[in-house]
């Protein structure tokens, strides 16, 4: 309707709103409530798609949960893919507090893998304690730097960050994949590889014969220390004003731009050391085209958890139940592990209510 | 005959009246002056009648048949349209996609453009207009746009138009061409309600006149039998004593200093040229003018929100560069305009919200850690000094009161005691007692040695608070008054452009 804008428009003769003095659900309560029924329906969902195709749903999730949970190993699998999804749904949780849609830290975590990578195969004579520091401060800074360049232009120049870190994400995944088979070449190996990296640059595993590796324990550290910095920090407080009002904070002398710019940068050190884990802790190489889309399902973790940053560390870490189990289950029964792709878009789908609202707010912001 | 006939209106708001018994009954073909300061409920009483508020007791007709308008849509399809302030454009379509938007006819399930075209050729030959229908609206300039408007409630086929204040968005020449419009519209048989505080147009294009004071009819008259002084007298009434605070009594050195600012709106046109300015300690400046002379610019240019060319000096230091940050450091205070977007998050409580311009020193934060027991204690003398009027720190500051929230505002931005403070519109929509509350403010920090530089539309409250009155027009200052010197009406002549200083 053509008056609704000036009908929220304060004159002198409108109303003051009623004071509420309803008693509402506590909003974590609240949150963790939307959360649990989101995934009921995505579970339901899958339950649906299933009994369709001829499947025993209930013998599928039961497996599903038998090969995630069921043994030390099975846990340990979890564990191990939850790893770098947790640095992903923080690098997502964070930028989407900020009303920012950074969709840079899957080139990150290309980057920072291969810059991991680089230094694991080209320094060969540094010791672990030496070299796996080194590794992992290339990788987060060769990713912060990388999406340190759309951060200036969205603060800047308002170039929409959705676009530019998108395309950007192009360049490096195939800049990564021309590194590996042109420069970096290994001859005699299979293309697309980087070298192995050096024994001294393998992370130690935790739980033989799983993968899982000692950057589960970075990733933990990285997501405890995001929980502080969104909900303890002074620049947590920053980026919940801007996100929820960038005008608002503007006139409160909040650095707009800086705050967009440092949460941006943040994304892309998380994406790096994720690239970096995953290089170090499970291949030892680089290999092209190895996330495939690591970044959005952090970016789906936090939309189902609606940015809260402590939610997005379990939701991951079911994430992590969920993808590992999925592999398995194929085997156990003939459920494809496509379903678990199914799950996952159920719950985007659901979310996808916080995800228009967050759009609606970035457009309004301009 | 009567065209339309609302019979006692009444609609209480919580804590206002805003319509008590209000009456109306416009004749078919004519003008007719709804007229009234600011909160004197013009515009409820026509958002009644656009069906945008429900009223709480009384009745409309519309031609002897009672009707009821229960939205917008309704009050379009009977007819009546109305004409906001604000305007209802899309900036990036053309005219002719504005004028249709929402109405335009169809053929098989598409836009019939033809159809379209031909039926707003021939309204424009119809009322005499010319309009480039091709053009997209951002490029034609705000008289043009507001011809826009109208057009497009022909098109929807009204009858009776509401024009609410049409001309405090134009300049002189423009308001030529409305008027001749407006002529135009009356002799094709159109009524229209034409919302204004200014007599000089009253008397100019309007037959009869409904005047309103706080909420009641305080008189109904045909305009060619009264003198501008008997509507002016109507429409401001007694003037209420405890409304004026004595002046300042000693006046300070310079604090907020302007020189030769200009500054360019949002659109890229001049808003401010060359502004200077001088504020003292102990003295409260009031800015007066029609809405969009460049008060919004002036406020953000000295927050250090918009850029500009010239320079501002805060405190005996310039300060033209310097981020809102840096100047709120010198010094520098500001109530925003826009309460809901620019001076709250609303997304919050209370006590993030009056932290938000001082989170970053001690004793709120250290190095890396926002504390919250600090915030908490100071929110609370803020709930307490300034009697907001809500549950705790941690109430959510959407489910206040525009008045309290207002006061939270005035709370976070006055309680540090700041050398210069820059209130814009820091009374707008409140009711008396918060209204009053907030001068009152303002008045102490006066006394106490601070600057005030006070934005205001409503010239009542300029002339209880102000020690000067420099007047805004077309971003220019065009005069400068002592209140008790100075007159309602000369004031007003200076904001509409009639009268420059020297």
């Amino acid at each position: 309707m053509q008056a609704e804008s000036s009908q929220l428009e304060p004159t002198p003769s409108q109303p003051p709103p009623l004071e509420q003095t309803t008693p509402r659900l506590s909003p974590v309560a609240a949150s963790l409530l939307r959360t649990l029924f989101t995934l009921l329906i995505a579970l339901l969902m899958g339950a649906l798609v299933m009994w369709v195709s001829g499947k025993d749903p209930l013998q599928a999730y039961r497996a599903l949960l038998q090969t995630s949970l069921g043994s030390r190993t099975a846990v340990a699998n979890s564990l191990l893919a939850a790893t770098p999804i947790l640095f992903t749904a923080m690098a997502a949780a964070v930028a989407f507090r900020a009303g920012i849609f950074n969709v840079g830290a899957e080139g990150s975590l290309y980057l920072g893998g291969f810059a991991a990578a680089w230094v694991g195969f080209t320094f060969t004579d540094l010791p672990a304690w030496l070299i796996l520091p080194l590794a992992f401060l290339a990788a987060g800074l060769v990713g912060g730097l990388w999406c340190y360049f759309p951060a200036v232009l969205r603060s800047r120049l308002q170039v929409d960050e959705l676009v530019t870190t998108i395309l950007l994400n192009y360049v490096a995944i195939l800049f990564t994949e021309y590194l590996v088979n042109g420069p970096f070449l290994v001859p005699g190996v299979a293309n697309a590889m980087s070298p192995q990296v050096v024994p001294a640059a393998r992370l130690p595993r935790l739980m033989p014969p799983s993968q899982l590796n000692a950057s589960f324990l970075l990733a933990l550290a990285a997501a405890l220390v995001m929980i502080y910095l969104m909900t303890r920090s002074k620049l947590g407080y920053e980026i919940r004003m801007v996100g929820d009002n960038p005008q608002f904070a503007r006139w409160s002398g909040i650095n707009v731009a800086g705050v967009i710019e440092r949460v941006m940068v943040i994304g892309g050190i998380l994406g790096g050391l994720a690239g970096a884990g995953q290089v170090l802790g499970v291949h030892y190489r680089f290999i092209a085209g190895f996330s495939s889309g690591l970044a959005f399902t952090g970016m789906t973790v936090a939309l189902l958890v609606r940015n809260s940053p402590v939610g997005a560390l379990l939701a991951a870490l079911l994430f992590g139940m969920l993808r590992s189990g999925s592999a398995t289950m194929e085997i156990m029964t003939d459920v494809p592990r496509d379903l678990i792709r199914v799950l996952e878009a159920t719950i985007i789908f659901f979310a996808a209510i916080e995800f228009g609202s967050l759009l609606w707010r970035r457009r309004r912001e301009r | 005959m009567t065209y339309l006939f609302m019979q006692s209106i009444t609609k209480r708001f919580p804590g206002v009246t805003a319509n008590d018994g209000v009456d109306l009954s416009v004749e078919r073909g004519s003008i007719h002056a709804l007229l009234g300061e600011n909160g004197a409920g013009k515009s409820t009483l026509m958002r009644i009648l656009y069906g945008m508020y429900a009223p709480d007791h009384g009745r409309i007709f519309l031609e002897g048949r009672e009707i009821r308008i229960p939205n917008p849509r309704a009050a379009i399809q009977l007819g009546i349209g109305m004409v906001h302030q604000e305007f209802q454009l899309v900036p990036s379509l053309t005219v002719a996609e504005n004028i249709a938007l929402g109405y335009e006819p169809r053929r098989n399930g598409l836009v019939d453009r033809k159809t379209q075209r031909r039926q707003i050729e021939a309204i424009l030959e119809r009322f005499g207009f010319s309009l480039p229908l091709d053009k997209p609206i951002a490029d034609l300039p705000v008289g043009i746009q507001q011809q826009v408007e109208i057009i497009k409630l022909l098109y929807r086929k009204a009858e009776l138009l509401i024009l609410d204040e049409p001309t405090s968005v134009l300049t002189p020449q423009e308001v030529e061409g409305l008027f001749a419009v407006l002529q135009t519209l009356r002799e094709e048989g159109k009524t229209i309600i034409y919302i204004t505080h200014k007599l000089r147009e009253v008397k100019t294009i309007c037959e009869t006149a409904t005047i309103l004071r706080r909420g009641r009819v305080v008189g109904r008259l045909e305009v060619a039998a009264a003198s501008e002084k008997e509507l002016a007298n109507l429409m401001v009434g007694e003037q209420v004593v405890d409304q004026v605070f004595p002046r300042s009594r000693q006046i300070g050195q310079e604090r907020l200093v302007l020189k030769q600012v200009s500054a360019l709106d949002d659109r890229g046109v001049p808003a401010l040229r060359e502004v200077n300015m001088t504020l003292r300690a102990g003295e409260i400046v009031g800015i007066a003018g029609v809405q969009g002379s460049g008060q919004s610019e002036l406020v953000e240019v000295i927050g250090g929100l918009r850029p500009a060319r010239g320079e501002i000096w805060l405190n005996g230091r310039e300060v033209s560069r310097f981020s809102p940050r840096q100047r709120r450091q010198r010094g520098l205070a500001v109530i925003p305009e826009k309460r809901k977007e620019q001076g709250l998050n609303l997304a919050t409580h209370i006590q993030e919200n009056v932290i938000s311009t001082r989170y970053y020193k001690p004793p709120f934060s250290g190095w890396l850690t926002l504390f919250t027991r600090p915030a908490e204690q100071f929110a609370g003398r803020i709930l307490h000094e300034y009697n907001v009027a809500a549950p705790g720190v941690r109430s959510m500051v959407k489910n206040l009161s525009g008045g309290n929230q207002q006061k939270v505002i005035t709370g976070r931005e006055m309680i540090d005691h700041p050398e210069v403070l820059v209130a814009a519109y820091p009374t707008r929509g409140l009711d008396v007692g918060a209204a009053q509350f907030v001068r009152e403010a303002m008045i102490g920090r006066r006394d106490q040695g601070g600057a005030v530089l006070l934005i205001s539309a409503d010239l009542d409250e300029l002339f209880a608070v102000s020690d000067r009155i420099l007047i805004l027009y077309e971003g220019r200052i065009v005069g400068e008054k002592k209140p008790d010197e100075t007159t309602f009406e000369e004031v007003g002549l200076y904001m509409t452009g009639h009268l420059h200083a020297g």
